[in-house]
């Protein structure tokens, strides 16, 4: 995959192991780093365009295809949107089913990523696949919390990647009892292997030469409980806005050398995601989660990116150690969850609002427009969008750091390797980006 | 006998249906010892771009230099097999398509500024391109149909994807007709396959199939204009997953003298 072009430019065509197509360049004059780029060639679709003259309903049908990875938090993210600007209470069974749905997305998406896609780096593998001759263990233990979380969306929204039962007012159908009980049996039962998972991740050897300051954002849970849905949002400098303020909060903006639209805050680079959560939040963690957090909680996590990876293996903890007490609350109400959780129509036809949802790679924005009935403007700030000024500046501390010696085969190949790491430490989903195209100036 | 080389390649989409394959935990490791997997840029990092006996191919083709690639591709692949919607009929961003709007569309979302090197245009399916072997459509594909048709072409068999439109599975799970209920349901005219999931939560069918070639669009049309929807909501409702299949048969069909 990692292909040397000329002697003074490193350029990984196309990194692997994450959703979408990206690539790194570097570019080294007579020893001293000249250019860092992040680039994304991926096409575009057009998705605010076409949502636009839909019903909401249509909407919340159309956006989960934005990406397969976070089709869950986009349609939730659409669905608090829509619902806000249209004035439509959530009952608290579909909040109790909605959050069911969002911690089966993020136990599913983050096995993925931190097990399958970004663990196999740190052991020397081309793939999780490849690691089954010495680890078989560790990654059949990963490929069973992975298809819980699948479960959890199956048993939820209908299908494993864009189920459609979830949408605007409530859902079309509840699960069952057995249903639900089976969940709350697999996620007790999953527990252990999700600590142990936990603990293969902190014994990892974390490189440190990408290390810089970061500043984080995160939703705050509108409970003292940790979480991933909320109407403010936190940021590291203490700073704590309503979510109404999104795009000062992340200023996308156009940058020189590609039209991929960029986010900062107060002109610096921001980090959204696990690690930021876990930073902004992990306090707010208990049992056994909580545990794990302390054991592994370091000053590292304030300037080191590769430690999402560990704080997406404690959220998957996290995770697993609430469905069994959401399923107890949707069965003592079992006699009206059907009731309450019917699709409620909208008494008005025109409102405009924002609603935000933690996806699993971080703070995702969706806003509507609707206007007697129809979409009529619509506005997404996507999670990679938000991170990739902060993936480019740990690219260039990286880069700047390894620079001495690339001309020796080994350093180069070093050098690749960390950068390739610290673009999936961040959990990209490209197809995310929907704002992304690349000029070509690679 | 050696291995059969097989190779997932992502250009336009959600990328769901090679998550969808990778979301076959139970089955993963059969998936890539049964084969010789020897490109997998989601999965893995030591791919290799040489001659495949089978690709499979996810998402819609928008840019030039996906083109190129497919083209390649085609050059140097004995069966490609196109896996989702957007790669069989151009997904659901090709709602439009048809209406000339796109370059006014991308302007909206992107401005004026001009594009040095990738080249975007309205995405269209893998075929407008190059000859395509085999389609299994979806939004995302079902496992299900994936894992059976995964094993046959690994046989040297063809694909074989239902012809059927979602009723016939609909009526197998023994749900009441939402069209009965005079609820806009897609169920007739959509491909089957996906287990007639959406009328199953009491919610209609999108149609993020595509259209079912047993399909029969003008009845389906004339039944809902029968119940009072109107000519431009129906038309807004099979676009949306209909994508380039949809105005084909629009235009092959009577149906389109009473759409327009």
């Amino acid at each position: 995959m990692e292909k040397n072009i000329k002697t003074n430019q490193i350029r990984i065509p196309a990194v692997a192991r994450v959703e979408g197509h990206g690539n790194v360049l570097v570019e080294v004059q007579r020893g001293k780093l000249k250019n860092v780029k992040l680039n994304i060639p991926e096409g575009p679709r057009l998705f605010e365009t076409l949502v636009i003259n839909k019903t909401p309903s249509e909407v919340v049908n159309i956006v989960p295809r934005i990406c397969a990875i976070c089709s869950v938090s986009h349609r939730y993210a659409a669905i608090r949107a829509l619902e806000r600007a249209l004035n439509i209470n959530e009952s608290k069974g579909t909040h109790l089913l909605r959050t069911l749905m969002h911690y089966g997305e993020m136990i599913e998406s983050h096995s993925l990523h931190a097990f399958v896609l970004a663990l196999p780096d740190f052991l020397g593998y081309p793939s999780a696949i490849a690691m089954v001759d010495k680890f078989a263990p560790q990654v059949l233990k990963a490929l069973k919390l992975k298809k819980f979380g699948n479960e959890v969306m199956q048993v939820v929204t209908g299908r494993w990647t864009h189920g459609e039962n979830p949408t605007v007012g409530g859902f079309g159908a509840i699960p069952s009892h057995q249903e639900l009980i089976a969940l709350k049996k697999q996620s007790e039962e999953l527990i252990s292997d999700a600590e142990e998972l936990v603990e293969v991740m902190r014994n990892l050897h974390y490189p440190t030469s990408m290390e810089d300051g970061m500043v984080f954002m995160c939703l705050k849970p509108p409970t003292e409980k940790y979480g991933f849905v909320g109407n403010s949002v936190l940021i590291s400098t203490g700073e704590e806005h309503p979510i109404e303020k999104y795009k000062e909060l992340t200023n996308e903006r156009i940058v020189a050398h590609s039209t991929a639209k960029r986010c900062r805050y107060n002109d610096k680079p921001f980090v959204v995601g696990a690690l930021a959560r876990m930073n902004l939040l992990g306090e707010r963690l208990h049992g056994k989660a909580a545990n794990c957090f302390k054991r592994c909680y370091s000053l590292s996590w304030i300037r080191n990116p590769l430690y999402a990876n560990l704080a997406q293996a404690i959220e998957i903890l996290f995770c697993l150690e609430e469905i069994p007490q959401i399923v107890d609350e949707l069965i003592k109400r079992e006699h009206i969850l059907k009731t309450e959780t019917t699709i409620k129509e909208p008494s008005i036809k025109t409102g405009k609002d924002v609603g935000a949802v933690e996806a699993p790679r971080g703070t995702l924005y969706h806003y509507y427009e609707v206007t007697r009935g129809f979409v009529t403007n619509a506005n997404m700030v996507i999670p990679t969008t938000q991170n990739l000024d902060a993936i480019e500046n740990h690219l260039r501390v990286a880069a700047q750091n390894l620079i001495g010696n690339i001309t020796q085969k080994e350093k180069k190949h070093e050098l690749e390797l960390i950068l390739a790491m610290i673009v999936r430490s961040y959990d990209p989903c490209i197809s995310c980006s929907v704002h992304l195209v690349d000029l070509g100036s690679a | 006998m050696d291995k059969l080389k097989v190779g997932f390649y992502n250009f336009s989409g959600c990328a769901g249906c090679l998550l969808t394959i990778i979301n076959c935990e139970d089955n993963l490791l059969d998936i890539f010892n049964s084969a010789d997997v020897v490109s997998f840029l989601m999965a893995k990092s030591d791919n290799i771009e040489e001659k495949l006996d089978i690709a499979f191919i996810d998402g819609s083709i928008t840019t030039n230099e996906q083109e190129e690639f497919l083209k390649e591709l085609r050059a140097r692949t004995q069966k490609i097999v196109c896996l989702g919607t957007c790669s069989c009929y151009g997904g659901l961003q090709a709602m439009e398509f048809g209406k000339g709007n796109w370059q006014k569309r991308f302007q909206k979302v992107y401005g004026t500024k001009p594009f040095t090197v990738v080249q975007a245009f309205e995405s269209q399916p893998a075929d407008a391109f190059v000859p395509v072997d085999f389609y299994i459509p979806g939004c995302p594909i079902d496992a299900d149909l994936f894992l059976y048709n995964y094993a046959r072409l690994l046989k040297g068999l063809p694909v074989d994807f239902p012809k059927t439109p979602v009723c016939i599975e609909c009526k197998w799970r023994e749900n009441e007709c939402l069209l009965l209920k005079d609820i806009m349901c897609l169920g007739p005219i959509t491909a089957s396959g996906c287990k007639a999931r959406c009328p199953s939560v009491n919610l209609p069918c999108v149609g993020c199939f595509g259209p079912a070639d047993e399909g029969n669009l003008t009845s389906e049309f004339n039944l809902l204009k029968e119940k009072s929807f109107n000519a431009s909501d129906i038309e807004r409702k099979l676009r949306i997953f209909g994508g380039t299949k949809f105005i084909k048969n629009l235009k092959a069909k009577l149906v389109s003298k009473s759409i327009h």
